[in-house]
């Protein structure tokens, strides 16, 4: 799985809205530099770190979403959550298919045919799962989507008063979900 | 599972503090499962578990340095659960997905025999001896057993990880340390405020000492024309 890449010049108290905006921009290019290949059924990794990505990033609009415009913010998560259960369907498939392609290997021969036909059952889903993450992946509707999170994170940074600590000017004006409203999941 | 909501998140406010709210939620979210998913059946309240254990987790990723060490081993902690009760959950998905194909294929060789049985009055057991998939049954049966018995492993180590993790005092040091960056935001919002104070009490002395330099410089005008019009 790949690691999460480091977000640069955090610090304890820098503004909310601040570091929102940039882990959402360092989390948004982890999740398009995943995306390329994972169409390919025969290289399942790729499928997964692109999986992980979107998680990373559904994760970080929850826990600034305080400091994102309501209705944006809405739409950005609603899609990534498209996107991260379509990637999830094919991770479930890819990862049945390996564990039992690799008990079956375990077992001998005359034990492999009934492992075999329900793997031949998990490869038809597996192909079914790949049609329908390819809108999710085509890449205008992930350009979409990347505007969209910029968006976001440059709405989360003016409200923080662009890059100064908290308290030293953050003008508290944009925020537009009331503080207190918590993260919905 | 739905999330607890996390009350009184600012985004005016630190880093640091509205991070330390929401850990402090997702560590009792998580704490709050351990009692009925140390129960070996009770699969999807273990299911649930790792849910709260990834939230912690992207939670601890994005503002861990917040909170020190205490993060870190925290982080890594949330990891080995979600990835621990992921793998148990992969066997109760599994479990039935291989009872429901074992049944498949019996139900499909009945039929298959049925067939070959033509107009017979009885069924010879020859037939079924040749059914097309009886070969297929003693694998799934192995998966099954495998399945469960590598599922009693896992719960095994995670119930070992979790007594572990609470000996440690993982979520108890993680706690404290986001309690502390509470109680130091609340400090610096206190120490703010009486600066707040200090500022507008200097600025009344201020215009008090201005009045009354005005109401000298008065009387000492007027003094001065009365003196005038004495002489």
């Amino acid at each position: 799985m790949a690691k999460a890449r480091e977000i640069p010049g955090l610090s304890t108290d820098l503004a909310y809205g601040e570091v929102a905006a940039r882990v959402l921009e360092v989390r948004c290019r982890e999740l398009m530099d995943h995306s390329a290949n994972v169409l390919d059924v025969t290289h399942i990794e790729g499928v997964h770190d692109m999986r992980v990505a979107s998680r990373r990033l559904r994760a970080a609009i929850e826990v600034f979403w305080p400091c994102f415009p309501k209705k944006g913010a809405k739409a950005v998560l609603s899609e990534v959550k498209g996107l991260a259960d379509a990637l999830g369907e094919r991770r479930d498939r890819d990862v049945a298919i390996a564990m039992l392609g690799s008990f079956a290997a375990a077992m001998p021969h005359p034990d492999r045919r009934g492992i075999a036909s329900l793997i031949e059952e998990f490869e038809a889903e597996q192909l079914a799962a790949n049609d329908e993450l390819e809108g999710p992946v085509e890449p205008a509707r992930l350009e979409r989507l990347e505007a969209a999170v910029l968006e976001l994170a440059a709405a989360a940074r003016d409200a923080a008063g662009g890059s100064s600590p908290a308290g030293g000017s953050s003008n508290g004006s944009a925020p537009q979900q009331p503080a207190g409203e918590g993260e919905p999941r | 599972m739905k999330a607890r909501k996390v009350k009184k998140l600012d985004p005016a406010g630190t880093l640091a503090e509205n991070a330390a709210r929401i850990v402090l939620v997702r560590v009792g979210e998580l704490r709050a499962f351990a009692g009925d998913a140390l129960d070996p059946d009770a699969s999807a309240t273990q299911h649930a578990m790792r849910i709260a254990a990834k939230r912690l987790r992207y939670v601890l990723e994005a503002t861990g340095f917040c909170f020190g060490r205490a993060a870190t081993s925290a982080r890594r902690r949330t990891k080995d659960l979600q990835d621990l009760l992921g793998e148990i959950h992969d066997c109760d998905v599994m479990l039935p997905r291989v009872a429901e194909h074992r049944r498949a294929l019996r139900r499909a060789d009945a039929d298959a025999v049925y067939e070959r049985a033509g107009t017979d009055p009885d069924l010879d057991p020859k037939l079924a001896a040749r059914a097309p998939h009886r070969t297929s049954y003693r694998g799934l049966d192995v998966l099954e057993v495998y399945l469960r018995a590598r599922r009693k492993v896992l719960f095994d180590r995670f119930t070992e990880l979790w007594h572990d993790s609470e000996e440690r005092g993982v979520w108890r040091r993680l706690t404290a340390a986001a309690d502390g960056e509470i109680a130091r935001a609340a400090e610096m919002r206190r120490a703010a405020e009486r600066a707040e104070r200090a500022r507008l009490a200097l600025e009344e002395a201020e215009r008090v000492r201005r009045e009354a330099a005005e109401r000298e410089q008065r009387a000492a005008t007027e003094l001065a024309e009365a003196e005038a019009d004495v002489s």
